[in-house]
């Protein structure tokens, strides 16, 4: 399968190839490479710093292209808070995320357990099934499934984004290459016990996949937080649901007020932002294996 | 679901493990239907995720399909009209079309240097870095991934505002006069470039970097004591060692990066001016729910998905045929 090939995640990497070379040639290649890699991350870290930075400015000081933003303000947030209901929408798209997350993460587990535990007939066309998905990009079905979520009456809801996505195909397969990895010994162990399938799946799969479920739910969530199109699909009348809407409509109305506008968009990543500082290993660990959007 | 109970008739049964032998000659009528339970656990589990996929991808593919051959305007009370291939003629001779899919290809090319390229130039020296540095540097690089996607437009909206921008007043130094980027038919696609691949840069370095810490030392180490240079050792183990994921990178460019361009064409440029920055996806977008074409948008639709899939299976024959496996 072509799209997830094995990465073991963090072996030692060792410098190939540069002992053989004169230290002199050595070492002015180790400094060459760091600096084409410290060029490459203050170009990767400067706009999202630049955001920081244009938000804690005074208002008064919003063009001000100082490096440093002094006197700091949190007058921008102040004036965001009583602009939109930021918080409101905060509040709603980290549930919206978490009720994502944590139903795909359910439909995922039962679907890999079947993979990975049985051989059936017709287990190959179903999991050709879950791949083929992949193919399908979303803009292709948009129109259908705008009709069928507009039928349930779910246009213009938060259910109407979060009905359509409650099945990852993508946590499916990662979920199915670590089952298939979970030592079979253990399962029969458990059967002998006089386990039911169902019992064996919740008492002794599903504790010991502990971090690899951590690291699947903290990447679904990022997804779902991080979804556009479909929100902007399902939501199009009330910008207010979800922090991405009110952002964009922020964007239209105040377009050239950088302060606030930049306070909005750090209010946004804030999240995401504090689950990378904690939790970055797992983070990390999911998106290697990954290769999701 | 009490499939293994603790019956003792069941227990030889379970000792011999294979629960997937039918074998009904022998069974009692009380055990064939306990085997017949058996036989349905699988697709119990995977009832929830398969009715889903059916409902939200499969069902809408076909009607997306079946949408394709009439000409009908999203209001569910208005007529649709069968036109047979009308619509499939028609999104075929349309100029917006033939530069959508030019600009697709230009989109796609250009992300390959952001996903494929730097990405691999860069974790190649980062191997030189050790540790806690080389781990700084690379969590560096990945932030920008994780930025919401309205949110990256507003900063590079920010960055590259007209007068006061941060970009266009570093170009005016240098003497040049960049203007408005984002309404430039000349620097509009090239925009949303740069964008995008800031974007994507870390998630690919992360993915190279993985596939040169699987590769085992081993070989470069007996290369260089039989005298191979660094260079040789690149082209000739780490490379070929590292191609299924490159391969990968290129597959997952191929399909999604028209998927990642699609926030920043439609917050930044609305793929203007005059299309010059418009994508397949945000075209996609604009004949449903700005023309109200369903029956454009979806022979659109089937036009690239049928593309796509040719591509992803070329793909797989690719790396089944280039891919050297470490084992």
């Amino acid at each position: 399968m072509a799209f997830a090939p094995a990465l073991p995640a963090s072996a030692p990497s060792v410098s190939a190839g540069t002992r053989a070379r004169p230290v002199a040639r050595g070492m002015l290649g180790t400094v060459l490479s760091h600096l084409v890699l410290a060029v490459v991350a203050i170009a990767s870290i400067f706009p999202v710093y630049w955001m920081f930075a244009t938000a804690l400015r005074r208002p008064q000081d919003a063009l001000g292209q100082g490096l440093f933003p002094w006197p700091i303000s949190f007058e921008n947030f102040g004036y965001v808070w009583q602009t939109i209901p930021i918080g409101r929408m905060l509040a709603s798209t980290f549930g919206m995320a978490t009720i994502l997350t944590v139903a795909q993460l359910l439909v995922a587990i039962l679907a890999s357990y079947a993979f990975s535990r049985w051989s059936f007939v017709g287990k190959k066309v179903l999991s050709m099934l879950f791949i083929g998905s992949w193919l399908v990009p979303f803009q292709v079905t948009m129109i259908p499934n705008y009709l069928l979520v507009a039928q349930l009456g779910l246009l213009g809801t938060v259910g109407g984004v979060v009905v359509p996505n409650l099945c990852s195909a993508f946590a499916v397969l990662l979920l199915r290459q670590h089952m298939q990895a979970f030592p079979r010994e253990l399962l029969d162990a458990s059967e002998m016990d006089g386990r039911n399938s169902w019992s064996a799946l919740w008492t002794v799969v599903v504790p010991n996949l502990r971090p690899a479920l951590a690291a699947l739910g903290i990447m679904l969530f990022i997804s779902a937080w991080n979804e556009y199109l479909w929100p902007s699909l399902v939501l199009q009348g009330s910008p207010d649901a979800l922090v991405q809407m009110g952002i964009r409509s922020f964007l239209g109305s105040e377009g050239n007020d950088w302060g606030a506008v930049m306070a909005a968009s750090t209010m946004a990543c804030i999240p995401i932002f504090v689950i990378y500082i904690f939790l970055q290993r797992y983070v990390v660990d999911a998106f290697v294996r990954s290769g999701l959007k | 679901m009490t499939t293994a109970s603790g019956g003792t008739v069941v227990a030889p049964d379970a000792g011999s493990g294979a629960s997937n032998g039918p074998g009904p000659d022998l069974a009692q009528p009380r055990r064939s239907r306990r085997l017949g339970w058996r036989r349905l656990t699988p697709y119990l589990y995977l009832l929830p995720a398969v009715l889903l996929l059916i409902v939200w991808t499969y069902l809408p593919l076909a009607r997306t399909f079946d949408l394709s051959f009439y000409d009908w305007n999203l209001i569910p009370t208005s007529p649709r009209e069968a036109v047979g291939l009308d619509n499939y003629a028609t999104v075929l001779g349309l100029p917006e079309m033939q530069q959508a899919v030019l600009n697709t290809v230009v989109y796609i090319l250009a992300a390959m240097l952001f996903s494929i390229v730097l990405p691999l130039l860069i974790a190649l020296l980062a191997r030189r870095a050790k540790g806690r540095t080389k781990t700084l540097y690379e969590a560096l690089i990945f932030v920008p991934y994780l930025v919401t996607p309205v949110a990256t437009s507003a900063v590079w909206r920010w960055l590259f505002a007209e007068d006061s921008g941060l970009l266009p007043q570093a170009a005016q130094i240098a003497g040049l006069d960049i203007g408005n980027v984002f309404r430039n038919p000349d620097t509009a696609l090239w925009a949303i470039v740069i964008v995008v691949g800031w974007q994507m840069l870390g998630f690919g370095v992360l993915v190279v970097s993985a596939g040169i810490a699987g590769i085992s030392p081993d070989y470069a180490q007996a290369a260089s004591i039989d005298g191979a240079g660094s260079w040789r050792i690149l082209r000739t183990i780490t490379l070929p060692l590292l191609s299924p994921t490159i391969v990968f990178l290129g597959l997952m460019t191929v399909l999604l990066s028209a998927q990642w361009a699609y926030p920043a064409i439609d917050i930044l440029t609305q793929g203007g001016p005059n299309g010059a920055s418009n994508n397949i996806y945000h075209l996609l977008y604009q004949f449903g729910f700005q023309n109200f074409d369903a029956g454009l948008s979806a022979a659109a639709g089937v036009l690239f998905f049928l593309v796509f899939s040719a591509v992803a299976w070329l793909f797989t024959e690719l790396s089944d045929r280039l891919s050297f496996y470490d084992n």
